[in-house]
């Protein structure tokens, strides 16, 4: 693309991952945006565009900008949550390339346990039905595990996949958050634990799905000049797809096969700017609202052939110290759910080499490469790493960086 | 305004809503799911839009189906968000493939409706007799005087291709 490596991510943070934040989504937008200014070293005069995402749970940037002494020549705050990140680094690139602005930070927070949980329970559940929501929500049909299943059980039917080979899917994420000082769950479990674990939805087991947290997350997007001068090592944007669709989103069941999802259409946009294949890269992020939708995005981008993710997955390529590691901070499913940032700002720490985990010397780079409980996880060598970012299964988003 | 009260929910369908106010209204009068139809290409959509998905005519007409169907893909809920559907858990919401327009106009469309599987009485089937490929007709529970909430119900015809049940 015209914009490969000339827009970059140059800070990132978020607030503590709880589910008693005990505080309001202005607050906690303010200390993960200025958490991520510092990690940049940006101060208040060096952010002048904010952008963030929410489903009517949380607060604007113009209420969080000022209360930085930010002044902001743009912002824009969308509905949405998954596949939300990618598609907003991609319109703070625009924004920085048509002269609106010149460095953009970009949050999501949430009570999303506390106040407003995303599971849909509570005052979700009260709600008046009304709309597109009549086709669905009547026949009990209201969460996002309910909305996926049919998709997840179509493909087991199709292709054999079975609850055993997508619980590698946790397995390999609680091992990654073992070693995340940050992640609400920090406990290894095993396939039997998943598949023992009581029933939600089925195929869903509980711990196929991921968790309700409250917390903020942001990250800033500046041009590669300016990122040159800042604290940290630039981490380059080589492509970018935002949600990405299959058609008929407002009822994808319509047009199948079910089992496809929105990478089928984005993987090449987003390959196509970066220059790149599926083997080219060494850290997916592929989002985990459940076991499946990982799974799922790995086969549709091409990490394995279509039908072939349960193997994929449970064949310990995707674990620390395997050949492609994914979701290494442990991400939804047990470090926090944040609707995808994390999932980048991940990527970002191990594009720097300074992935905050238990090795003392972490933030100078020294790492032992030891990925029992307790250690490390950064990821050796980590190059090119990959987003993949997930609504449902029609809408999806891709981002791929370098360092 | 249209307002059901259906399993603790608030089903609401204000005069402009121009997709939904005669769908459950036709379900009622006709007992027999109605489907918008394109008066220029003829294909049938669902759910109900203003546009033609495939020759974006905007003109429409509603046209019956048999109800009848296969369960194409399913779930089985036993933990309920909704509080209405706890006494109801397990339920299974089903995904019928109808068999009106199966596979057109491309191979991968087919007209495809979300419902609960029920008995004759309105109850959840029980789990067991959930699977993909079972044959099913469409059932009318009527809510209020304009009101009906389609759903399916098994039927005794040979199943459609490989039957298929989730194992556990």
């Amino acid at each position: 693309m015209a914009l490969k490596d000339k827009y970059c991510i140059v800070g990132v943070g978020e607030t503590e991952y709880s589910r008693q934040s005990a505080r309001s989504t202005r607050a906690m937008a303010v200390e993960a945006v200025r958490n991520a200014m510092r990690d940049a070293g940006l101060g208040k005069d060096g952010v002048d565009g904010m952008m963030s995402y929410q489903s009517g749970d949380s607060v604007f940037a113009n209420w969080v900008a000022p209360d930085l002494g930010i002044r902001l020549n743009f912002y824009m705050d969308v509905f949405g949550g998954g596949s939300s990140t990618e598609a907003l680094v991609g319109l703070a690139m625009g924004a920085i390339e048509a002269g609106m602005c010149h460095t953009v930070a970009i949050f999501r927070s949430m009570n999303g346990y506390s106040d407003f949980r995303i599971g849909g329970t509570g005052a979700r559940a009260a709600q008046p039905v009304r709309g597109l929501d009549l086709a669905q929500v009547p026949f009990g049909m209201r969460s996002a595990g309910q909305n996926f299943a049919p998709t997840f059980m179509r493909h087991m039917y199709e292709y054999g996949t079975t609850s055993e080979q997508v619980a590698h899917v946790r397995v390999a994420h609680s091992k990654h958050a073992s070693q995340n000082p940050k992640a609400f769950l920090k406990d290894r479990v095993t396939v039997a634990d998943v598949v023992g674990s009581r029933w939600i939805c089925k195929p869903l087991h509980l711990l196929d799905c991921c968790l309700e947290t409250d917390n903020a997350t942001a990250l800033i997007v500046t041009s590669a000049e300016r990122a040159r001068n800042l604290r940290r090592k630039p981490i380059y944007i080589m492509g970018v797809a935002g949600r990405v669709n299959k058609p008929r989103t407002d009822f994808h069941w319509a047009h199948g096969p079910i089992t496809r999802v929105a990478g089928y259409h984005a993987k090449d946009i987003v390959f196509g700017q970066a220059g790149i294949k599926p083997d080219d890269v060494n850290v997916t992020g592929s989002y985990d609202a459940f076991t499946f939708t990982t799974m799922l995005q790995l086969e549709e981008y091409g990490f394995c052939k279509k039908g072939e993710g349960g193997q994929y997955v449970s064949s310990g390529t995707i674990e620390l110290g395997g050949k492609r590691p994914n979701n290494t901070s442990g991400s939804h499913l047990c470090e926090g759910y944040t609707h995808g940032i994390s999932m980048v700002i991940e990527n970002v720490r191990q594009l720097r080499g300074q992935v905050d985990d238990y090795c003392p010397g972490w933030e100078d780079g020294k790492h032992s490469y030891d990925y029992s409980p307790g250690k490390c996880r950064q990821v050796k060598d980590a190059r090119i790493t990959m987003n993949l970012g997930w609504a449902m299964p029609p809408t999806g988003s891709a981002l791929i960086m370098r360092n | 305004m249209a307002s059901v009260e259906y399993r603790g929910m608030n089903l609401v369908i204000p005069e402009n809503d121009s997709e939904w106010r005669e769908h459950f209204k036709l379900a009622r009068a006709n007992h027999r799911l109605m489907l918008r139809a394109c008066k220029a290409c003829g294909l049938m959509r669902y759910p109900p839009s203003h546009g033609c998905p495939w020759c974006m005519s905007l003109e429409w007409e509603w046209k019956p189906v048999s109800g009848g169907g296969h369960i194409y893909s399913y779930e089985v809920v036993h933990h309920a968000i909704q509080p209405g559907f706890k006494e109801w858990t397990p339920y299974a919401v089903v995904l019928v493939e109808l068999d009106e327009q199966r596979g057109a106009p491309t191979p991968d469309e087919a007209l495809r409706v979300i419902a609960n599987l029920v008995t004759p009485e309105f109850r959840p089937e029980p789990e067991a007799n959930v699977a993909i490929g079972k044959r099913v007709r469409a059932v009318f529970q009527d809510l209020a005087p304009d009101f009906a909430l389609p759903q399916f119900t098994l039927t005794d015809e040979p199943p459609e291709g490989r039957v298929w049940r989730f194992p556990g």
